[in-house]
């Protein structure tokens, strides 16, 4: 039987083997192939006179993806309406958005796929802290310009070792700190709990909120993402007296965490961060309960969030408007959602930052560009990027803003701050309005 | 004492289901022998084709009904097509063959009804109970909940002891030449111990998902903690089952409201560890009669 047993487990081991160096052989074959000859003569990868390559890793299938999934929709719908319009110096914009199932070795792979076999010039937008984290070294050592991530992390702003990333929304520490300094003085005698991600989402939120609130937090709990069961989480902030629910997680758990409150009986103000509160997502979530017995549809009616870009339901907000047209053109038949939203405008700052790197941009040149105009670039957010060549950190601002029905209405003006304990000021100037035909206007000069 | 009662109260609704799981386990093991890891799938499955019925139609019990229904089919279909070519070969491929099937029907399921979350709706209130001013974090669902499995776990105890067909079953299961040789149809009789089987890991399906989000994978901790309540148990038993997965409920959720509930699924392996260690055969395994 041992024997045997030993036999048959050493040729199972030898068929690991075989199918190992199989697939050694078929990536390395795959990779000479494809490897850029973009260096001599000058050649960018991704760029021809006539188009430019960007690449794009988001999660498509799996846990992440309601929501997150839309996207990339709303980016190539962007950029379409801007190839339409005869696209950026004369270019078209191709966009390939591959999916890695928010599974960081998914992640490698595609993005792997993306910079040798599609060649892309750039990556714009890849989604996730965990996935892109996993990417990061190997973009920057490709030489690859790897701007806008979809994470509020701060590992997006270090200029010195990642000179090729940057970050695009507004981090979690800052925007802790305004949903913090909010609390204490709007609710000075709250009781604070945390809710958090276990992970830098969590990690960095809390930093930023206890700079303001940490007299008043009474519990920080913790889930680890995938597990689904947060009874323990939210009965030890009951246990724990908190009245004041503050959330920093993505939106499948902001429905779980609702939902079970519900089972508790647990009735605090909830606040969520900006990623984890869309109406809409959340709502089609929880929507279905109200056919069972959960009787009241709003459950997210007076949730306190942020907002650092045009809502969808906006519909006064003249890029609101744009981004309906633009979707009407050139999306699909599904809604224009938050997401798209997001999407198109990373798009559009994207083509911002395409038109500054000049006629012929080259991959150092897109960097240098958003180092230098980064911050002076107007579009649909709220508070302008903190991009120089010392900060690679994206929108410095949020409002804070209470969710009724689906859409929202505005508790604060925008606000704006940077890392540590910079200080919160109110964003002075008008918000920005869309340049007529939709498309960015080239700085002069 | 407040969060004592909502932390026991938790597992015990959760532990009714890792039960149901256990006993669906435990009626394969009895009738042939084999550890059916396909089992959260084939529950998951059904439980999707629940929520297209209900959204179709709006009734959350003709949804029940179309899965057990489909269970029954399902579990029939995998043991008459699949499982029977493989009995009586090596112990193992029969295993590996449920592992296949496991991988196999979520990725099937991923492509017939997406990979995202997708919420399910529970047919009593979500709501926590209140008792004289105390909440008690027990909802008309979870009643229901454990309501059911007791029900199920009767009514199996019942077939087994004083029917006819749960005679020949166990029979069956024991012998199968010498049922054979008695004039019992043994092969019909497997399908039915699958059938039977698949209904019950539907109804764990079915539960877990009520009032709650689902996805292809969304079964896949009931699968690890129902196997560890039917080892618990002693894999034999239908009782021990239930006490396995109750004990399972109860013990991971102090972990989880107590320690910390990263070492949830550590808490499992310790525990399943333990009892392979002090009580191999499982708490209620009467005999250890059929070592291979």
């Amino acid at each position: 039987m041992d024997t045997v047993g030993s036999r048959r487990r050493l040729r199972g081991r030898a068929a690991v083997l075989a199918v190992v160096a199989v697939v050694a052989l078929l990536a390395s074959a795959c990779g000479a192939g494809g490897r850029p000859s973009g260096e001599e003569g000058g050649a960018q990868p991704g760029l021809t006179p006539q188009s430019v390559k960007v690449g794009a890793h988001f999660p498509l299938t799996g846990v992440a993806s309601p929501g997150y999934s839309d996207i990339p929709t709303g980016t190539k719908a962007y950029f379409d309406y801007v190839n339409a319009h005869g696209g950026v110096h004369g270019r078209q914009i191709e966009y390939v958005f591959r999916d890695d199932a928010y599974n960081p070795t998914q992640t490698s792979q595609v993005v792997n796929e993306l910079v040798l076999q599609d060649q892309v010039f750039a990556m714009l937008g890849g989604l996730g802290t965990p996935t892109h984290s996993a990417v990061l070294d190997y973009l920057n050592s490709e030489g690859v310009p790897d701007l806008f991530v979809s994470s509020g992390s701060l590992l997006w702003d270090q200029p010195e070792r990642n000179p090729q990333t940057f970050g695009w929304q507004p981090d979690y520490e800052i925007e802790a700190k305004i949903i913090g300094k909010y609390v204490a003085e709007n609710f000075p005698q709250a009781k604070v709990g945390l809710f958090l991600q276990d992970d830098d989402l969590g990690r960095d939120a809390e930093i930023g909120g206890r700079r303001f609130l940490d007299r008043q937090i009474v519990a920080a709990e913790r889930y680890t993402p995938g597990n689904t069961d947060v009874a323990p989480q939210i009965a030890a902030l009951q246990a724990a007296g908190a009245d004041f629910v503050i959330g920093f997680n993505v939106p499948s758990y902001t429905a779980l965490s609702q939902l079970q409150s519900l089972r508790l009986n647990y009735d605090p103000q909830w606040a969520y961060s900006n990623i984890g509160s869309d109406p809409a997502l959340v709502g089609s979530l929880l929507a279905r309960f109200s056919e069972g017995a959960v009787t009241d549809a709003g459950l997210l009616d007076g949730v306190i969030t942020t907002e650092y870009l045009p809502s969808v339901e906006a519909a006064g907000d003249p890029w609101t408007q744009l981004f309906t047209r633009v979707w009407q053109e050139h999306g699909t038949d599904a809604e224009l959602t938050n997401f798209r939203i997001y999407g198109m405008a990373e798009a559009y700052a994207f083509v911002q930052a395409l038109q500054a790197a000049g006629p012929d941009p080259t991959r150092e040149g897109l960097v240098a560009a958003v180092e230098q105009s980064g911050a002076q670039m107007e579009g649909p957010w709220l508070a302008p990027y903190r991009y120089s060549e010392q900060s690679h950190a994206g929108i410095s601002g949020v409002k804070i803003s209470r969710i009724v029905g689906a859409g929202t209405e505005d508790l604060t003006p925008v606000q704006v701050t940077d890392n540590g304990d910079a200080p919160i000021t109110p964003h002075p100037g008008p918000a920005s309005t869309p340049p007529a035909n939709g498309i960015p206007v080239p700085p002069t000069g | 004492m407040q969060q004592f009662l909502n932390v026991t109260l938790t597992g015990l609704s959760q532990g009714a289901i890792y039960a149901a799981f256990a006993l669906a386990l435990v009626l394969i093991w009895r009738s042939t022998r084999i550890v059916n890891f396909a089992q959260g799938s084939m529950g998951m499955f059904t439980t999707y084709l629940a929520l297209i019925v209900i959204e179709g139609t709006g009734s959350y019990w003709l949804g029940l009904v179309v899965a057990l229904g489909a269970g029954l089919l399902l579990g029939a279909a995998i043991e008459r097509l699949i499982i029977r070519r493989v009995e009586g070969g090596p112990e193992l491929s029969a295993i590996i063959v449920t592992l296949g099937l496991f991988v196999a029907i979520q990725a099937l399921a991923a492509i017939l009804f997406g990979a995202t979350f997708r919420s399910f709706p529970a047919p009593f209130d979500l709501r926590g109970m209140m008792v004289g001013g105390v909440n008690v974090a027990l909802t008309p669902f979870s009643v229901f909940v454990i309501g059911s499995v007791v029900l199920v776990m009767a009514a199996l105890v019942a077939l087994f002891r004083f029917t006819d067909v749960g005679l020949r079953m166990r029979a069956a299961a024991f012998d199968q030449e010498v049922s054979r040789l008695l004039g019992v149809p043994v092969g019909p009789l497997l399908t039915l111990g699958w059938a039977l089987a698949a209904v019950v890991g539907s109804l764990a399906g079915l539960l877990i998902a009520g009032g709650s989000l689902v996805y292809p994978a969304y079964m896949d901790p009931i699968i690890v903690y129902g196997f560890v309540a039917a080892v618990l148990g002693g894999l034999d038993s239908p009782g021990g089952a239930v006490v396995g997965g109750l004990a399972m409920g109860l013990a991971l959720s102090y972990v989880s409201g107590y320690v910390g509930s990263e070492l949830v699924a550590m808490a499992a392996l310790a525990i399943l560890v333990a009892v392979l260690l002090v009580r191999p055969h499982g708490l209620f395994a009467r005999t250890a009669a059929r070592r291979v």
